[in-house]
């Protein structure tokens, strides 16, 4: 006993250090799935607190830049109504036909943290489970596609950036609509990478890539961002580099997605695939 | 106790510092400086290991905290922490400091003290970069980004410290 007592004694630092490195690998390895935990939604309600403080006073550099892109994105719907006005009329105004109803709601938010110059970057929004965020919600800023809600506070949430390494994508080339994978090598934040396009597919630079609406988070034909770069072969598949449409150095205003029929598919794709 | 209302002033400033400027630093992704470890690099020459090691395991998870980012910078100052005492013992200087002196370039110069520096940021980057990546694909890649933002870091704690005021 007294021998484990001096043993003790002798090596507490390195002890101590142990067993505080362990601490921080358990929550780093719990931290992929750490919306759940009641700690960590306390801790994000605090540093959401402070970092919605903090932003407050960023926002109104950038009022001018953002009205600017808002001014841009109505305009292009309005000739979006346009055309659908004349086109489908008699679409839009049936009543009664469940397929023409409404898949998707629409929720704004402020973006109050985020980064860039990480490797696993997230995006923290100013609106919670109050609000109606549910995790699985897509985001976008009126650019482009930005990531998908991982965790919910009653006030907050928080999204998993595109810039993230852990983040996957179902894009398609809005031209052929032959779709691949996207997501981020770590490096620069601009670009992105499309994988898992067939070597066969003709492309050229500038083409316009778009959500596929594979997935079910995203609706599809959702700006992404356009091919860029060398558009080099090799191999059945090619790996194009994306120029994302999206700045994430300047995000402040996004748009949450959420899917209403989101579980009854699902449902459906897990019954199939279960049997 | 004036003492440690100075290093709880430190405390604050540079974790400020760090949130709102130095998180924000970055040039194309290679250079992130993490100035906030100086807080571990300015604790008092003798201080007892366990309490320097509990000190580092706070500073890195009120940064976690901050960054959402739970553990990663905690794991990296424990390892600062844990190292310091090593490196100070084979680094020290004929005129070996006071005990109750915090570690500066003005009591044992500017050569040690630099090499202090770089050696302890060093240390903390490179688990703080590898463990965020959690792989060592890209190893070169990972290790370029410790390299520059070492120096980064290095040059900023090094001007805090000759700018710091004395107490």
């Amino acid at each position: 006993m007294r021998s484990l007592l001096n043993f003790l004694l002798r090596y507490k630092t390195l002890i101590l250090f142990l067993i505080l490195e362990a601490v921080a690998l358990v929550m780093i390895s719990s931290s992929h799935n750490y919306h759940q935990s009641v700690a960590y939604g306390a801790a994000r309600n605090i540093s959401g607190f402070v970092a919605k403080r903090i932003e407050n006073g960023h926002s109104y550099f950038r009022l001018r830049q953002v009205n600017q892109e808002l001014a841009a994105e109505n305009l292009q719907l309005r000739r979006r109504i346009e055309k659908l006005e004349t086109v489908h009329k008699p679409a839009l105004t049936a009543v009664g036909d469940s397929a023409s109803g409404i898949r998707y709601n629409y929720l704004s938010a402020r973006v109050i943290n985020n980064s860039v110059n990480k490797q696993k970057n997230f995006i923290t929004l100013d609106r919670g489970s109050r609000h109606g965020v549910t995790t699985g919600m897509g985001v976008a800023s009126s650019t482009g596609v930005v990531g998908v809600i991982v965790g919910v506070s009653r006030n907050y949430s928080v999204a998993m950036s595109l810039l993230n390494t852990d983040f996957k994508l179902s894009a398609s080339i809005a031209r052929n609509d032959y779709f691949g994978s996207l997501a981020w090598n770590g490096r620069n934040y601009r670009y992105a990478q499309l994988s898992e396009i067939p070597h066969h597919v003709v492309i050229s630079e500038g083409d316009t890539i778009v959500t596929s609406g594979y997935s079910a988070i995203f609706p599809p034909g959702l700006m992404v961002g356009t091919l860029t770069g060398d558009l080099k072969k090799g191999g059945d598949f090619v790996t194009l580099k994306v120029l994302l449409s999206a700045d994430f150095k300047k995000l402040t205003d996004v748009y949450l997605i959420g899917n209403l029929t989101r579980h009854e598919r699902e449902a459906v794709e897990e019954e199939v695939t279960n049997e | 106790m004036n003492r440690t209302l100075h290093y709880v002033i430190s405390f604050v400033v540079l974790i400020v510092l760090q949130l709102l400027i130095f998180n924000n630093i970055q040039f194309s992704g290679y250079v992130n400086p993490y100035v906030y470890v100086m807080f571990i690099l300015i604790l008092p020459m003798a201080i007892p290991s366990w309490i320097l090691l509990l000190l580092s395991f706070m500073t890195g998870f009120v940064i976690d905290i901050f960054s959402g980012t739970m553990g990663v910078h905690a794991f990296a100052t424990v390892m600062a922490g844990f190292v310091r005492p090593w490196v100070i013992s084979l680094n020290v200087t004929a005129e070996a400091s006071e005990p109750e002196a915090s570690p500066s370039s003005k009591t044992s110069g500017l050569r040690w003290f630099f090499i202090y520096t770089v050696t302890v940021v060093f240390i903390h980057h490179l688990s703080l970069f590898f463990i965020e990546v959690f792989s060592f694909s890209n190893f070169f890649h990972t290790l370029l980004r410790v390299l520059l933002s070492t120096a980064v870091t290095t040059f900023f704690i090094v001007l805090f410290d000759i700018i710091r005021p004395r107490r």
